[in-house]
Order: C-alpha cells, then structure tokens, then sequence
C-alpha cells in the first residue's frame, strides 16, 4: 500500500516507545511505514489517549462468501477526523493446535497481510485465532481467498462453535494424558459447519488441556472443557524419588500439601507411597518431581460444562458432567456428547444464553435427562441442602 | 453512512449496506440488496424466507435466530446459504430490510 | 466458490522433527536457566524451547525478524504460548548459547518460565473494541515495563502470578480466574437515544439483555428506558442496541482483582474477588494502577509460603488478613450483590481480627 502523508503527532503514544517490555506503539509504527491503516489506527489510538475514550464504532456485519462468521467488521465513529481507520476490520484465522508454526508458514501469511491488510496481528487473541486487525470491506474476500492457497481457514464468531485451543499437550510436555493437539485438530475439522455459519443462541467454546493444570484455562473459559485425566495410580520412580531427597527436597513438606493426605513418606526406607483411592489428580506432587512421578496408565478426559466469563448472568467454572471418558481417535464418544449437548442448547437456549446459564435455569437434572446422563457425586461438592425435590408422577403411588 | 438511488428514491445505508429507515423498504430495494448479496435473482423460495423474516420481525421485534428460521421454513442451513451466500444475517436480513442484527461478536 | 472449510494448517506439518520423533515420549522438563525449559524425551533426545516476551500486537516486521532467528537456529520451528510468549524451539544444544547471544543483542527479554511472572493476557482495548473501557495494551506495558524483573528471573516469586487486562467487565482472557486482574468498568448508567432507537433496537433482545430486568419499554417513543437504582453497568444493553451508549471518560476507570486461578494444582480453581474497586483511567503511564498492582505483588511475595498462589495464600491467611497486610480499604463496593451473592457471605463465627 502506498503511503503518501506524513504520520501526525503521537506524543502520548511515544511515551510507551520507552520501557524495557516490547512497545506495541512500536509495532504499530512499524507497519505505518508502509500501512495508511496502521498510520489510521494510531492517529486514532492517541486521539482515545487524550480523549480517554475508545473510538470504534457498535460492531459491524461483514463477511466472505459462504461463511457467516470469521470476520468481525469496525469501523470509526468519526471518519471526518481518522479516514484511514474508515474500515478496520478484523480476520480470526484459526491457528494451528498448540501454535506451533514454521516461518515458513508465518512469512507466507505476512506476505498476504501486507497486500490486503494493516500489516498487524495480535498473535494471539484471547480465543486462540490469530487475529488479522484492520482491513477494508473490499478486501475481505481477495484475501480469505489468498489465505485458503496457504492452507489458513477462517475460525467462529457469533452464535458459533468458536475457534477450539490446546495446550502444547503430547506434543512438548510429560503431564499431558491425551494428544490434545490432534483431538483439537480432529474436531475442528468435524465441526467446521458449526464453526463457520452461526446457528446457535450463543457462543460455544471447546477447549482443551492435557491435565489438570489446564494451561488452556479450559475451565474457566469454555462451555466445554476437555480436561486430561487419568484413574489409575500415578507412576512413581523411588529412584528419582531418593535422588530429589538427596538433591534437599523436603519431602516432609510435600507430602503435607497433598490435599487428601494421600502421599506419605517413609524415611526409613526412603519409599514414598501414594493412596490411590485418595488421590485427586491435583498434580502437585508431579509437578513437584517431574523426574520421579509420571502420570497413571489409563488415560482419558473430565468433562465440564458452562464455564464462562461474567456476561450475563455472572462468571462460572465448569461443572464436571463426565469424570471420566476415554480419549483415543476418532473421538467418536466425545463427538457424540457435543452433539447432544450442543442440540440440547440450541432447542432450548434463550437468545444470548450460554450454556451454564441454561443449565442453572433449567437445574443439571433437567440437562441431564435431556442430554441422557447419569446423575453423580463427582458432579457435586455436597448434595442440596433444601427439602424442595421434584417428583415425577412415575416416581409416585397414583392416589384417586 | 451513504445514500444510493433506488428507482428515483434516495436511500440511505450504513457503513454494512443496511437500510437505516427500514419503513422506506420495497421489493425494488430488495432486489438492489440482492445483487449486492451475491444473490443472482430472487426467486420464490427467497421471497417465502424474506417474507418469513419481515413477518416474524413485525410480530416480535427482533430477527429470530437462525435456527428457527430453518425449522419454521422447513431448509437446512446448507439451502439457507445456498439461497443466501453471505448467510442469514448479513445477506437475507439486509435484502429483508430489517435492522442490522446484533448477535455476539 | 472459493474454498471453503478446510480448517488450519494440519500441526503435523507444523512440528520440528525433534517433537515428531519423541511426541508422547516425554519423560521430564526443568529449567536450566531464566526463560529457558529444557524437555527430556524416554529416547534420551532433549528440546530446548526459549520463551521470549511480546507485546502481542505485532508488525509483519516483527512476524519476519521472529522467522529468520528461527531459521538461524531451530531450522524453522517456533511456537507462542498460550500467554503470547513466542518460543523458540532449539533442538541442536550447541544453538542455544548463540541464539540467547542475538536475542539480547536485539533487546528480546527471555523470560517468562517457572517461578517468574509471565506476560500479561490481555484484550484490545482502544485497539480496536468498541466496548473497551480503558487500554488493555497500554495497560499491560506499563504494567509490565514495571513488572519485568520478575519476568526476566531477576526477581522471583513463590509461585506463578497470572495477571490478565480486560477493558471491560466482559472480563476476556480469563480475567474471573486470574491472580491480579485489572479490569475496565464504568460507573454511569447508559444514555439512550431514543430517536435511533425507534429505527434500529431490537426491542425485546434489549430488554431481555439486561441480568437485573432494569430495562423496559417506551411504547411512546418505540424505544426503551432504564431503571437507575437497578441499573449496575454491566454494559450488556450497549451490545445488543447501538443506540444505547456508556462510555464516560471521566467516570469510566479500572478495577482490580486478586486471588483467582485456574489450575486445579494442589487447591482448586478460584474466582478472582474485588481487592481495589476504582482507579481513574490515567493515560499513557496509569501509575495508580502499576504501583497497586506492583503492591500486590510484593505483598504477597513478601508473605507467602513458597509455592503459595495469591489466592491460596489469602485462603490460607484469610481476606480480613488479607485486606490489612495489603493495607487496602474494605468497603460498600465489595459486598456482592449479584447472582450468586450469598455464597460469600460468612456464616461461622471463625474470623480473624
């Protein structure tokens, strides 16, 4: 793009140029070098520092031919005042699992960005995408169509499955009880429909992590969370053990922060044992000694439902809906599950109701019937606490 | 914002194309619509979803969700692309002249 | 018709051979130095993957400087991590000293591994959100311009501090379950403009938008109105009707939040609770908002047993302690008065003074 007036002022802006933490001021200008857009975004961007505002305007509706989402259109609200930030809108590529890229791969999309768009990313935005800010409505298609020859799809937006994301899982890291990278990878490809034309009340976020550690913050940010587990006993090296006790760990003081008390140490015969059937799968003691304790053998996920940030009806951490299920590829089990789950929502979700709000609206017993789920105790801290039980007529002696 | 001129009539939309007087809408004006909507003719199978949606919108007030828009006109949601290429929000909620829909982002 | 649902780049194709040959077979990990994890694979292979800061938002140049370090010394391979570090994947050891050389030459922080505090998750903020109440990025730089110590192992920590930015209370980036958040708010109730309201707002979505049933309708005026006293700025109305608005420069401001996690790691995952209810936005350095966040953090530092996040050791201290040894006011504002209000309330007469 050519670039033909000189960048205006940006005293404010340059003030974040300093400081030892990487400037995104500095990037931005240096896309202005060759990006009008990018000079737009921070003639404006100083503009919201003096003003102490924000100047986009209420979310835009743009797309490509075919999908429904993918794109997420914004525009200024004063186009008098910042021209080149007119149309700015942004592309959600749909990364590759665990971000794992050649730079060969990154040069390829850098090259598309350059010729279509602001020369600026974020890598990555909070869903996972790569996020491709600020392009023009009339570009939207060249460069989706440009960005398919290199093999980068577009990810969801709207009432859509949205984008999936892992951790690095099998691929970089001992803790990991499942290939999370493939199974993100095998569902994205199964449910490329849902992610591309919006049909359902909500977002609905899958994600993904190896263990309990949950690097991906499945948890706490996606209405499903795959969750790494494992049933059996966890894999311990006395060995190893010795060697770290040797090395100055205390292994008094480990044991202690096991929350069941299920480790314990014997220090005359340097042995540490684990009581398997009060073990919680917390992690501690393995992420202690790494060397010396492995993951059990039977592998599998925890599934929970409804997490979510606080829009509307307050901020969740999923519930668990399934303790344990196995994980191997297809995942024809796991897909099952998503389907009644997703189907269960979309027949009775309300506009803009996540899937945790419509099972706290409608109490887990009703989703769980609908989904055809057993009830649990791993479901739950404790039991209800009040007398008001639902009966069914089936449940009772017909009397009159 | 910007105005085009329809059959004579100075129309105007805002920066996605939308109608910003939804009164002013008229099959003429849907047509227009649709060509900019990558949708070469407006058949009757579209007619009975553009009319589906101004129906629907004038008893409740809001688009319906797109998977009642399936159900109730009996297409899957491959023929909703199909009839409207650039989806049910952006392509036949535009022809239809409702206001632009604001689901999530 | 273009091509359509393919989905990304298959990650077999995206993997140094080094992953390829020891995928699933890894056997450990440690840290040899700041900013450096050195995996071990049951074959006896060894990665080493250095992480580097980055502001997130990047430039193509950026994109192409990452690429050739890449090519120099990992053949290629690169990854980010799910906090927007970038790593380096080196699988030839004698690599490691020469890249760490070109990274400080060319002013990369490396950091961001162990007992450190990793780069900040944020959202766009003015950037390009139309709802955002402050500047996530300016934030986060300034935050972590402060913060960078801590980042690079000069400094350390008890345990892990993850601390997220969202520029509004839609609270983006798992904010709810972080060990310091700072998050947007606003403090005004939203104005209407009931002119373009009768044109362009989906009534009844409107309506059903808001968590406290403070909106109703204006027949009159084919618009709607808002009930102040039940009105608590969420912002959720301003999404679904564009002509509803709520920006007040100079009501708006950040809040900030401590004690969350995700991790199931020893205790369970925990919601992030209000320490701080307002600080004014104050553009382009926020020094109210970096000298309480660094506060927080030395507290706690100074406090905690090693290996104690924030929230576990405020569980184990308790918040009345908590409030004290921080030295920050308790007030109205920190009672919850929303859907799940009562399960903070105290019910037992164990307390601290």
């Amino acid at each position: 793009m050519d670039v033909e007036k000189k960048v205006a002022a940006t005293p404010l802006l340059d003030e974040l140029e300093k400081g030892d933490w990487p400037s995104f001021v500095t990037e931005i200008k240096k896309a202005a070098k060759t990006s009008k857009m990018a000079q737009g975004l921070l003639e404006q961007v100083e503009a919201s520092y003096v003003e102490k505002t924000g100047h986009w305007k209420h979310g835009g509706i743009v797309g490509v031919k075919g999908y429904g989402g993918g794109v997420v259109g914004r525009y200024t609200d004063d186009p008098d005042r910042f021209p080149d930030a007119r149309e700015f809108h942004t592309m959600r590529v749909n990364q590759v699992p665990g971000f794992f890229y050649t730079s060969e791969k990154l040069r390829a999309l850098a090259d598309i960005w350059d010729k279509y768009g602001s020369g600026l990313y974020n890598m990555h935005g909070s869903t996972g995408d790569i996020i491709l800010l600020g392009t023009t409505t009339e570009n939207l298609q060249p460069c989706f169509d440009a960005l398919g020859e290199i093999d980068f799809d577009l990810g969801g937006s709207g009432g859509a499955l949205r984008t999936l994301s892992c951790c690095c899982g099998e691929a970089r890291c001992e803790k990991s009880c499942i290939d999370a990278m493939d199974m993100m990878y095998d569902l994205t490809m199964y449910y490329q429909n849902e992610m591309h034309r919006p049909a359902w009340p909500y977002k609905f976020k899958i994600k993904i992590s190896g263990c309990p550690n949950d690097c991906a913050a499945a948890s706490a940010r996606s209405d499903m969370a795959l969750i790494g587990t494992w049933r059996d006993a966890i894999q311990v090296n006395q060995e190893e053990v010795r060697k770290y006790v040797a090395d100055g760990m205390n292994m008094v003081q480990v044991c202690r922060k096991c929350p069941t008390e299920a480790l314990g140490w014997d220090e005359k015969n340097q042995t540490l044992s684990i009581k398997t059937e009060d073990c919680v799968r917390c992690m501690h003691c393995i992420n202690v000694m790494p060397k010396a304790l492995r993951i059990g053998k039977e592998r599998g996920i925890t599934v929970q439902i409804g997490g979510k940030a606080p829009v509307v009806k307050g901020a969740m951490i999923g519930w668990i809906l399934v303790p344990f299920m196995k994980a191997e590829a297809p995942y024809t089990e796991i897909k099952d599950l998503v389907s009644r789950i997703t189907e269960f929502w979309a027949e009775h979700g309300k506009n803009r109701e996540r899937l945790g709000e419509l099972v706290e609206r409608l109490s887990l017993a009703t989703f769980l019937e609908g989904v055809g789920l057993k009830p649990l105790p791993q479901m739950v801290s404790a039991p209800r606490a009040n007398p008001y039980i639902f009966w069914k007529e089936e449940e009772v002696v017909k009397n009159g | 914002m910007s105005f085009v001129e329809i059959k004579g009539q100075q129309i105007e939309l805002d920066e996605d194309g939308f109608i910003v007087e939804p009164d002013l809408w008229s099959t003429d004006i849907a047509e227009y619509f649709a060509k900019e909507e990558e949708v070469e003719e407006l058949t009757e199978q579209h007619w009975k979803i553009i009319n589906y949606l101004k129906d629907y919108f004038k008893q409740f007030g809001i688009a319906p969700m797109v998977r009642k828009v399936c159900k109730d006109n009996n297409v899957s949601m491959q023929e909703l692309y199909a009839l409207f290429p650039t989806g049910p929000a952006k392509g036949a909620c535009k022809i239809a002249g409702l206001p632009k829909p604001t689901g999530c982002v | 018709m273009a091509r359509t649902d393919f989905g990304p780049p298959d990650y077999k194709t995206m993997l140094p051979p080094v992953i390829k040959r020891n995928y699933g077979k890894w056997l450990y990990h440690e840290v040899p130095q700041p900013g450096v994890l050195r995996h071990v694979s049951e074959t006896g292979e060894e990665l080493y993957s250095v992480r580097v800061a980055s502001a997130r938002l990047v430039s193509s140049e950026f994109i192409r400087d990452i690429s050739d370090i890449a090519e120099k010394y990992c053949d290629g391979f690169l990854r980010f991590t799910t906090r927007n570090n970038v790593e380096f994947l080196v699988s030839d050891k004698a690599k490691l000293e020469p890249l760490l050389k070109e990274l400080d030459e060319k002013d990369y922080l490396v950091g961001g591994v162990g007992l450190s505090i990793s780069n900040i998750v944020h959202t766009q903020g003015w950037i390009h959100c139309k709802s955002a109440v402050t500047d996530a990025s300016g934030l986060t730089k300034n935050i972590m311009d402060t913060m960078v110590d801590y980042f690079t192992g000069k400094k350390s920590v008890p345990s892990r501090c993850r601390i997220a930015v969202a520029c509004c209370v839609n609270m983006c980036g798992a904010c709810h379950c972080s060990d310091i958040a700072v998050v947007g708010i606003h403090r005004t109730i939203p104005r209407i403009n009931h002119e373009l309201a009768s044109k362009i707002c989906e009534i009844p979505n409107t309506i059903a938008s808001c968590p406290t049933g403070a909106i109703r309708p204006n027949p009159k005026l084919k618009s709607v109105e808002i009930n102040h006293e039940k009105c608590m700025m969420c912002g959720n109305c301003t999404v679904v009707c564009p002509a509803i608005k709520i920006m007040d420069p100079e009501n708006d401001g950040v809040s900030i939040w401590v004690g969350g996690k995700v991790s199931n790691a020893r205790s369970k995952p925990m919601f992030s609770r209000l320490a701080i209810p307002f600080i004014p936005n104050n553009p382009p350095f926020w020094p109210e908002v970096t000298d309480a966040v660094k506060h927080l953090v030395e507290v706690w530092a100074s406090n905690a047993r090693p290996g104690e996040r924030m929230g576990e050791w405020i569980g184990r201290i308790g918040w009345e302690r908590f409030f004290a040894i921080a030295d920050l006011p308790f007030t109205d504002k920190h009672l919850d008065d929303f859907t799940h209000a009562n399960t903070t309330f105290r019910s037992t007469t164990q307390f601290k003074y």
